[in-house]
């Protein structure tokens, strides 16, 4: 049973709505809800926590259906963007803020407030008025606040949007590392990709206040669904042909425009698939005999993009368009520019299944 | 026109309007002998007035701040239908004449079926000093419900999500973090409450009535006064009301910065 299970739910705000949300998140994993800006992340999770009812649908804990319950009943830890510390008390006065309301004597808090700052350590920080942390700090601290309580769940709200590079990596290891100490169950609103890969065991994308697709990292980055899935996963390359033949363990592909790519996923004859390739798999070379793989394109390159130590460059084939994404030295020893025509080189277990569409060989088998 | 000429312009306006508001408090402040203030202020009406305005104001404040409290947070954390319409009602009385208001009051609390039930629980409140904090109530109140409403406003309802979510019920997280968190605002507030509760003359006038010595606080001094041509108690009145409110708003600039009126 999910821990947190949420139920055909929809929100009405007047200006923005969710519609119809089901997703769970299992005990003891980190989820991350996926979705660019405006997309509805933070009124779904203020509305799991608690500050807006919906207009239908449920809110379970443990199967307990907790929708009519107020925040405080839920147990649910949260953490937002800005941070939220107290500016009236000091580092050590928030994080001891909820162990103080459950009238905890001060013996019981000190020794659970110097726990959890070890494990963030901020523990030199507890004496220091808020409004001298850094950015880092503040959201350690606000971590420690929310975590101290022992919540069921831990709620993040873009919780590292607001930190540098730098800060941000550094903090996704200590997460990393504290959800491994503790054992807690997260749930975590990003815009950012780069959480999923380093937190997520779980991850589902919403857009425009419905839920696109939800599963493992590895289902959305090899299979995500065509069109906002693919493109906020980083997926790059969307394909649509059809199956035709069989060539030893792989399937024949035809693309629209005549092409013929090889795919090892476990396809149906006849049918018509959508397939991505992601750009970091692509092999460019001048010359296709240098490398064994079998889908070979040739394409005549129509814009380059180069991006510090990675390049991108867009190669066309006729009405079909690929991206490709190799290191800039490796570019450099290619001595390419636009116009210039080379080969897009890619194993057929690197274009993965995202849709197969069966109509055509039912309305074969009917007419038959 | 270059933007020398329109700075200058604009600039020439802010100096004469000031200009010439600091010289009408001047005059004021200047025109008694000292010897004539102070003999003025220590007079048996002057300290009843001041303390009798003191002493109604304090309690009024203490009122205002309740009212302003609640109907500011209910303002500015709830919606529900209505909302609209209740920031109007309550900005109304700064809109009004303090005379109509005063009117008003005297209506309700007269002739009103609301005034004759307080009259048969032996509560009459016309022309009594309890009118006084009647009066100041109903003419401060909207000032400080519109600071408070702006400082309320100005703190991220998230702070109050994130003390609910460490086990705050809602009167916990109201007295724990949003009443700390604008307690700069409340005072500035209060403050500026006080200094319409001091000041407070055509509400008062209208629903205590003018009597010397029983319901006269340091406006209704000054209108006294100068009605029976006492000119040096009048400025003496004058000169105290300035220095309160001077007080007064000195307080509020330097509190009112987190607020969002």
């Amino acid at each position: 049973m999910d821990l947190l299970s949420v139920r055909n739910l929809s929100v009405d705000l007047g200006n923005f709505s969710l519609k119809d949300i089901s997703f769970g998140v299992p005990e003891g994993s980190y989820c991350c809800l996926l979705g660019a800006s405006g997309a509805g992340k933070s009124v779904l999770l203020e509305t799991i926590i608690g500050a807006f009812r919906p207009k239908q649908g449920k809110v379970y804990l443990r199967g307990t259906d907790v929708t009519a319950w107020p925040p405080e009943r839920r147990r649910l830890g949260i953490v937002y963007q800005d941070y939220m510390l107290f500016p009236h008390l000091d580092v050590r006065g928030n994080i001891a803020f909820g162990l103080k309301g459950q009238g905890l004597t001060t013996d019981k808090i000190d020794p659970r407030v110097m726990k959890i700052s070890r494990q963030l350590d901020i523990e030199d920080l507890l004496e220091r008025d808020i409004a001298t942390l850094s950015g880092g700090e503040q959201q350690r601290v606000a971590l420690a606040r929310a975590l101290v309580t022992e919540p069921e769940i831990l709620l993040l709200d873009e919780a590292f949007s607001a930190l540098d590079v730098n800060t941000r990596e550094r903090l996704r290891t200590m997460m990393a590392r504290v959800v491994r100490e503790i054992g807690i169950t997260v749930l975590h609103v990003t815009h950012d990709r780069e959480d999923v890969w380093a937190l997520a065991t779980h991850v589902a994308v919403i857009n425009d206040g419905e839920m696109l697709q939800h599963g493992t990292p590895e289902d959305l980055f090899r299979r995500p669904r065509p069109g906002h899935v693919a493109s906020i996963m980083g997926a790059g390359n969307i394909i649509s042909g059809e199956v035709v033949s069989e060539t030893g363990a792989d399937l024949g592909i035809v693309l629209a425009n005549g092409i013929r790519l090889y795919s090892s996923e476990n396809l149906t004859m006849g049918s018509d698939v959508t397939l991505s390739i992601r750009p970091e798999d692509i092999l460019v070379a001048r010359d296709e005999s240098v490398i064994s793989a079998r889908n070979r394109i040739p394409v005549t390159l129509s814009e380059i993009k180069r991006r510090g130590p990675l390049t991108w460059l867009t190669g066309r084939s006729g009405d079909l368009e690929l991206i490709a994404m190799v290191t800039s030295s490796g570019y450099e020893s290619l001595e390419t520019s636009p116009g210039d025509m080379c080969f897009f080189i890619f194993k057929a277990s690197s274009l993965c299944l995202i849709e197969e569409n069966f109509q055509k060989i039912v309305l074969a088998s009917n007419f038959s | 026109m270059s933007n020398r000429i329109f700075k200058a312009a604009l600039g020439g306006v802010t100096v004469l309007f000031s200009g010439l508001l600091i010289w009408a408090i001047l005059s004021l402040i200047l025109m008694p002998e000292v010897s004539e203030f102070v003999e003025s202020t220590l007079s048996e009406e002057m300290l009843y007035s001041i303390r009798l305005s003191l002493f109604t104001s304090l309690i009024s404040v203490a009122l205002v701040m309740v009212l302003a409290v609640s109907i500011g947070f209910v303002l500015a954390r709830f919606t529900f239908p209505g909302h609209n319409l209740l920031r109007t009602i309550v900005d109304l009385p700064m809109a009004f004449p303090e005379l109509v208001l005063g009117l008003c009051l005297l209506l309700l609390f007269g002739h009103a079926p609301f005034g004759k039930w307080l009259q048969s629980m032996g509560v009459n409140v016309v022309f009594s000093k309890y009118s006084i904090v009647v009066a100041q109530v109903f003419t401060a109140a909207p000032y400080a419900i519109r600071v408070v409403y702006g400082t309320f406003r100005g703190i991220s309802p998230r702070y109050e999500m994130v003390a609910r979510s460490l086990g705050c019920g809602l009167l916990g997280s109201f007295l724990r973090v949003s009443v700390p968190m604008a307690k700069g605002g409340l005072f500035a507030a209060a403050v500026i409450a006080f200094a319409r509760c001091m000041g407070c003359f055509g509400t008062v006038l209208i629903l205590a009535g003018g009597t010397r010595m029983y319901t006269e606080t340091l406006p209704i001094t000054l209108y006294l006064n100068i009605s029976y041509g006492n000119l040096a108690m009048a400025m003496s009145s004058g000169i105290i009301l300035i220095f309160i409110s001077l007080g007064a708003i000195i307080v509020f600039e330097v509190l009112n910065q987190e607020v969002v009126l």
